[in-house]
């Protein structure tokens, strides 16, 4: 078993930080690169690395495509960065395959369009409580415009109670167990450490493309040799690529229409109802219960709640719809081959999560009841979805595009993620989704599902290894 | 019962004339349904077509290969309504766009000549994978159509037929769909194929498994000798890298911008040698042999994606052109190759130059992913034109819609009703 380096690789990937319940992401344009490579010298051992558990505070960083072409490799070591990442989130022909359509076209976005140059680096803050993290982006922040980069947008984040995103349901329980680290899971989750850190074998048992440089340009001569070409030196080594997505949610209309959908022949409306509407739109209960081992209500005191097939248990979607969002972003065994090359398929496409959410909860208690009783849902709210992947193209973007966003899903004919998919491609007549809940004899259809979560901005980041944060200052 | 045909056209182009030919292309396929020259939505016994720019190959030995036009149909049989057809309504376009290349009838516009020309130069595919079953162009857009109906029919009345039996709901669908305007057609089944046709195809199979058993003491050795060969050959072949040219892949990419379906074109150059060259028809041939008896349902090889493809060997045995259109794009269609069907895949691409090593022709190949997913981009080439008769329908939705539709007839117990319903 290969050896993890975590001393080098940067702690996001490692872990979430959960702890640490405050965070800021910081965009930042570099204004003079030999500035700031002097002081990126100076400061990257305040980078927090893998082998150690953050008590109180953590800062990591990434940078884009443009912010490492500032920084100074020149043409072609930036050619040896795969073209998902070189050409972004934001080129014409993403938007088909990754549903940016409609209000969540890049031009619509707030931050990440093409044309937009000011995001070089994302600098990611944590800490345990609101004061220490002020105190350490203050003492950030003070550094900044001397050193030759500048904030231009600071994103806020907001820790629900329970793990709970807006709409109310527990988040981010499905994560992949990275092998080599000690930790123990099901086989099914445990995914080879390549998939997420780039200089390790991935799930095709080979190394990820990774991106290198001239031996002679490592002057310091910290990067180790490339294993890819001779006379090359690793740049990507225990580095790997982060995918940020500002998801707005638009908590009202979501229950909203699960409200319109259920309401009882007198007109008045049955919230046991619409809750179980919306947790077979996400396939999870609210307290993360997958709907597959619960398929009448809520067993919050479930111990396991990852622990569960599709095959065997809800051939026939009964329990769980085939357009769900978690049976389509982690299809597990339910791909239409053999069970095990369907286990084997999904971990070849799958991502660590990272994200925070952001803005007020509707209800503090996160409680579905309270969320759909509260008088006022006005406000900007979301997510800052954040997930790491070696190969951009075959995870992010193949979930996007494969699983979330294509209608053909599973032998479906017209039905996207409802939750997180787009239904504005300008090539269909439609603007609203299509979900049918299987049901016994007759399924029921709703072909009015509204857009529930709209991209605010986005970009894709580089996330060094420690060693090569030390090469970039030096170049 | 429809069987199916893959026309192929291949031209060298007229030395200069690609710029102009290629703006022509372009033209018709911004509007490839309805364009003037090609409107090719009016042409309904195609299933899949399209027009593939070849650029020449200076680097093969043996007679230059030239800049090459490519122009391929996936029709509905017979042969002779689908090239009347083609005259009566894009005939003068295709005698322009001909025009422009080599040992193309020179003149004016001649349909008897043109007809004869198409059929004199078809290139018969080594391969030809049909992944839609007997169904023709129409009967796979009328059966999805039947299934829309059923469908907005179940929205309408859900809360009607919410407390009957499945039979009594199944009943309400079929005197619904028999009494709708324009649905007159599912009142009588689908013909299938007829008993002497499946006796005959099946037969040919039995012969050939009896032949194959009645030689087995020549035929085994012969095998095993000939695969040590090959073997030999491997080993002695040299590795050739396809290295990544993100200028090369844009481009391709950048045309999947279809919702459902799109195509795959690629041109490769075979490996040396008269064995590898025997070895590689062979095997192409005996898949194109085989791929109906075992490649039934709509997968090939496992691969439950892919409409129609065709591998057609050219230019004197040196080239391998292989042609597919099928659900997905390009990225998720190669992965399945990989993920799903490896072995076989890697049995017919193994003969081209720069496929990831291979051993006994099985293994290795496409299990080195990075490997096979370079050499794939490296020989994909753009696919000027292309269109769909059908673009809404995945292979999938195909098999469901015909299941569907074949419910509506006879009697059904409770049991099987229930089934029934769960395809809707």
């Amino acid at each position: 078993m290969e050896q993890i380096e975590l001393k080098d690789v940067q702690g996001l990937i490692i872990r979430g930080y959960s702890g640490l319940r405050s965070a800021y992401f910081v965009l930042a344009k570099i204004t003079d690169a030999g500035r700031f490579k002097i002081w990126l010298g100076h400061h990257v051992h305040e980078f927090t690395p893998g082998d150690i558990r953050p008590k109180s505070t953590a800062i990591n960083i990434a940078f884009t495509f443009s912010g490492l072409k500032v920084m100074g490799l020149n043409q072609g070591n930036l050619g040896t960065f795969p073209l998902e990442f070189a050409d972004g989130m934001t080129a014409p022909y993403k938007q088909a395959m990754l549903g940016d359509f409609g209000n969540s076209d890049p031009a619509n976005w707030e931050w990440g369009q093409k044309a937009d140059d000011n995001t070089h680096i994302l600098l990611m803050l944590y800490a345990v409580d609101a004061d220490s993290l002020n105190s350490l982006y203050t003492g950030l922040k003070e550094q900044m415009d001397t050193n030759g980069f500048t904030e231009w947008r600071l994103m806020d984040t907001t820790e629900l109670i329970k793990r709970k995103e807006h709409f109310g349901f527990h988040d981010g329980i499905a994560q992949p167990t990275i092998k080599g680290l000690n930790r123990s899971d099901d086989d099914s989750n445990c995914v080879a450490a390549g998939e997420f850190i780039l200089g390790y074998k991935n799930e095709y048992e080979q190394d990820n493309y990774s991106p290198m440089v001239d031996a002679g340009m490592d002057k310091a001569n910290v990067l180790p040799a490339s294993t890819q070409a001779p006379g090359m030196k690793d740049l990507g080594k225990n580095g790997t690529y982060l995918v940020f997505r500002q998801l707005e949610q638009d908590v009202e209309g979501f229950w909203k229409y699960m409200e319109s959908k259920t309401l009882a022949p007198d007109g008045n409306c049955d919230t046991q109802q619409m809750i179980g509407l919306a947790s077979k739109v996400v396939g999870r209960w609210p307290s993360g219960t997958p709907v597959v081992l619960a398929p009448e209500k809520d067993i919050p005191e479930l111990d396991d709640k990852n622990k569960f097939e599709y095959r065997n248990s809800d051939s026939d979607g009964l329990k769980c719809p085939f357009a769900a969002h978690i049976r389509r972003t982690n299809p597990r065994d339910s791909i239409d081959t053999a069970k095990s090359t369907s286990i084997q398929i999904v971990k070849r496409h799958r991502v660590l999560r990272r994200g925070r959410s952001y803005g007020p909860p509707v209800a503090t208690s996160m409680e579905p009841m309270d969320i759909i009783n509260a008088s006022d849902k006005s406000g900007k709210r979301g997510l800052h979805f954040i997930c790491i992947n070696t190969n951009l193209a075959l995870q992010f973007e193949f979930i996007q595009n494969f699983w979330v966003n294509n209608p053909k899903f599973g032998g479906l004919y017209d039905e996207r993620d409802p939750l997180i998919g787009n239904d504005s491609n300008p090539q269909e007549t439609r603007r609203t989704g299509t979900f049918s809940v299987e049901e016994d004899l007759v399924r029921k259809r709703f072909t009015d599902v509204p857009e529930f979560v709209t991209v605010k901005g986005g970009a894709y980041f580089f996330l060094p290894g420690i060693k090569a944060l030390t090469f970039l200052a030096s170049i | 019962m429809t069987l199916h045909g893959a026309l192929t056209i291949i031209l060298n182009i007229k030395p200069g004339m690609k710029p102009q030919l290629a703006g022509k292309l372009q033209a018709i396929d911004n509007d490839v349904n309805n364009n003037s020259v090609i409107p090719f939505s009016k042409i309904g016994s195609i299933h899949f077509a399209r027009f593939v720019l070849c650029d020449g190959d200076p680097t093969v030995p043996g007679p230059p290969i030239l800049d090459r036009l490519v122009f391929t149909t996936n029709y509905d049989l017979p042969l002779d309504s689908h090239i009347n057809d083609l005259l009566q309504n894009a005939g003068r376009g295709l005698w322009d766009i001909f025009s422009m290349c080599d040992d193309f009838i020179s003149g004016t516009y001649d349909a008897d000549k043109l007809a004869a020309f198409l059929r004199a130069n078809d290139n018969k595919p080594a391969t030809f994978y049909v992944g839609v079953g007997n169904r023709s162009v129409s009967l796979i857009r009328q059966e999805n159509l039947l299934r829309n109906e059923v469908e907005t029919y179940l929205d309408a009345n859900r809360n009607s037929l919410a407390n009957k039996s499945a039979t009594d709901i199944r009943a309400a669908i079929v005197d619904h769909v028999f009494s709708q305007p324009g649905f007159e057609w599912t009142k009588t089944p689908e013909p299938g194929a007829t008993a002497n046709w499946e006796l005959s195809r099946d037969l040919k199979l039995a012969g050939i498994i009896l032949l194959l058993l009645l030689f087995s003491p020549i035929v085994i050795p012969f095998v095993i000798i000939w695969w040590l060969m090959m073997w030999c050959i491997e080993m002695s072949e040299k590795d050739v890298h396809c290295p990544l040219d993100y200028d090369h892949i844009r481009p391709l990419i950048e045309r999947e911008t279809a919702i459902v379906q799109t195509q795959f074109s690629a041109v490769g150059v075979v490996k040396p040698g008269w064995v590898r060259y025997q070895t590689m028809m062979f095997l192409l041939r005996m898949t194109d042999f085989l791929a109906p008896y075992l490649f039934t349902k709509g997968r090939l090889s496992g691969i439950p994606t892919v409409h129609f493809a065709r591998w057609l060997i050219v230019s004197e045995g040196r080239q391998m052109i292989f042609l597919s259109n099928f659900d997905g794009n390009s990225e998720g269609y190669l992965r399945d190759f990989i993920n799903i069907a490896a072995k076989q895949l890697t049995l017919m691409f193994t003969h081209t130059v720069g496929y990831p090593k291979t051993r006994l022709m099985l293994l290795g190949g496409a299990k080195d992913a990075k490997g096979f997913m370079e050499w794939a981009r490296a020989k994909q080439v753009i696919t000027n034109v292309w269109y769909s008769a059908n673009p809404g329908v995945s292979v999938k939705n195909i098999f469901n819609n015909a299941n569907i539709r074949n419910g509506l007839y006879g009697n059904m117990s409770e049991n099987e009703a229930r089934k029934w319903l769960k395809l809707l």
